[in-house]
């Protein structure tokens, strides 16, 4: 793999990890729209963006 | 809901997609390439919307819209995880792309076949897909049958749905293989997004706007917003379902399949990149199907009845019911066509290609096209039996599809792995995932999924180290891969 393919694995692998860990621990007792709710939505924002990266050149 | 509405949805439905099937005929399918991956000369856009009808299935708004009614906002975290686990594709994608090319590869099961150098490798994962995804389809004819049972109050029985379902996906599948089922699952997928997105705008709008349907949620049901919330989402639970979704797009092969497909890389990027947005949208909207049925209608014992609900209540015009509704079943059809699809070439090129002497790309074909009603006519008759073992094997799916992974980030990472690292893998790890989904036996609470993952990857490592690895293979298949994505990408 190449190293830029490294850093985007990791940066994807965190990403999912917080989605697995934030939602049990902080904002576990936060019933508002603003909680787990807007948390899983921002991440996922986040991982399609950095797909938009990794696959910019595809092709090219 | 009206039966008569019902009817003519279905009918519109019908011809519309017939139409856009009979169109889509064009060229001569006569290899296996052509029939079952078009020549891999599909343009980006058709390939992301097929990518997208074929894995959202009526599991969306049946099933997570009633996780969400059942456990709350769990349920989008589950769903969005698996989406976060599509960017997969943008490792694995142009890997499949490239050695698919080179190679020549319908299957992903006959890559794995040639990569380690075994055809015992490509009968058995291919035996194994079969296994698993038979009965997965079985389900969604069934889900078919109970939506149309359910909405128009017993006038269309379970059998009739379920025979309408089968045929459907035999024909989309037979007219012109892959051709005709990405035409009719694009023409599918818009239909699903677009009736359920104007669906859910308009039951927001009746509940007061996104300012009171929030706002309900956080005073009157305030614990279907956090997890574990009411208890539905421990995380043992929210664990064992992620795991086995998260990597959903390596391991189903009628996902997998598709990483052949596109006509250059450029199009396989227009599908990653147009299916994670089709998903994130889809999501919402399935998530928010739930989430105003818990407001509506709350206290239902059984989830799955809160969707039927929905759909006949005064919160949505009749005929946009039963217009939903036929997006539901459009969503069934084209998961199953796919698959119906995928088995065949599965059978024709791995199973039948592998055992048979001397059987040549046509007889190969032949055999698929004779395939195709046969699993069709196997998945109708588990739908109507109804057999326990189907329902496991269906839950297991996704499980059990699982214990391939390790064998597949092999193909691209390790050189060190092994045909008999893959077959030990695959065959007990599989073994094991129906045992726990047989006897309900759960070791630390684990789900089957994580159990399958976590075996077969340990057997895949242990055993491959035990043994002798093809190395000129390995060497040869990896150094096309460094050499090509240096090409591609500069």
């Amino acid at each position: 793999m190449k190293t830029n393919e490294w850093k985007w694995a990791l940066a994807i692998f965190i990403i999912i990890l917080l989605a697995y860990i934030l939602p049990y621990t902080i904002f576990t007792g936060v019933a508002k729209w603003y909680g787990s709710l807007l948390l899983w939505i921002v991440l996922t924002l986040i991982v399609i963006g950095i797909n938009y990266f990794i696959s910019r050149n595809w092709g090219k | 809901m009206s039966t008569t509405y019902v009817w003519w949805a279905i009918a519109i439905y019908v011809l519309a997609s017939l139409f856009v099937a009979y169109l889509s005929r064009s060229g001569k399918q006569t290899s296996m390439s052509s029939y079952f991956i078009g020549d891999r000369k599909l343009n980006g856009f058709v390939s992301a919307l097929s990518y997208s009808a074929t894995t959202y299935s009526a599991f969306m708004l049946v099933g997570l819209a009633g996780l969400t009614y059942m456990g709350g906002v769990g349920a989008l975290g589950f769903e969005l995880i698996y989406l976060m686990g599509v960017s997969l594709v943008a490792f694995f994608g142009p890997r499949f792309w490239l050695v698919g090319k080179k190679y020549g590869y319908v299957t992903p099961s006959e890559m794995l076949g040639d990569r380690y150098d075994n055809k015992a490798v490509a009968i058995v994962v291919s035996i194994s897909s079969c296994l698993f995804l038979i009965p997965y389809s079985a389900v969604q004819l069934a889900g078919v049958g109970y939506l149309l049972q359910g909405m128009t109050d017993n006038a269309i029985s379970f059998t009739t749905g379920v025979i309408i379902a089968t045929v459907l996906a035999i024909v989309f599948s037979f007219i012109a293989g892959i051709r005709s089922v990405a035409w009719t699952d694009s023409l599918q997928s818009l239909f699903m997004i677009i009736t359920s997105t104007v669906v859910v705008i308009i039951i927001i709008s009746k509940l007061g706007g996104l300012g009171d349907f929030l706002h309900t949620l956080e005073t009157d049901h305030y614990e279907l917003l956090t997890v574990p919330g009411n208890g539905f989402w421990s995380f043992t639970t929210f664990l064992g379902m992620t795991i086995p979704w998260f990597f959903f797009s390596l391991s189903n092969p009628q996902v997998s399949q598709r990483l052949y497909m596109p006509k250059s890389l450029k199009s396989l990027r227009t599908m990653l990149m147009g299916f994670m947005i089709f998903g994130f949208i889809y999501t919402m909207v399935a998530i928010v199907w739930g989430f105003s049925a818990a407001i509506k209608f709350p206290g239902l014992e059984n989830a799955d009845l809160a969707t039927p609900l929905l759909l006949s209540s005064d919160l949505i015009p009749p005929i946009l019911g039963a217009i939903v509704m036929v997006g539901i079943m459009a969503a069934a059809v084209s998961t199953i066509d796919s698959i119906l699809l995928t088995l065949s070439s599965l059978f024709a090129r791995d199973v039948y290609g592998n055992l048979k002497k001397g059987a040549t790309d046509t007889m190969q074909l032949r055999v698929g096209k004779i395939v195709i009603p046969i699993i069709a006519i196997l998945a109708f008759l588990f739908a109507k039996l109804q057999v326990n073992l189907i329902a496991v094997l269906s839950v297991a799916s996704s499980a059990g599809l699982l214990v391939v992974v390790p064998a597949i980030i092999g193909t691209f990472f390790w050189k060190r792995g092994t045909a008999a690292g893959v077959l030990t893998s695959v065959i007990i790890g599989g073994l094991i995932v129906i045992m726990i989904e047989l006897t309900q036996i759960k070791p630390f609470g684990l789900a089957s999924g994580i159990w399958g993952i976590v075996i077969s990857t340990l057997l895949y490592v242990i055993v491959s180290l035990l043994t002798k690895a093809p190395v000129k293979k390995a060497n040869e298949f990896l150094g096309y891969i460094k050499t090509a994505l240096k090409n591609e990408s500069r």
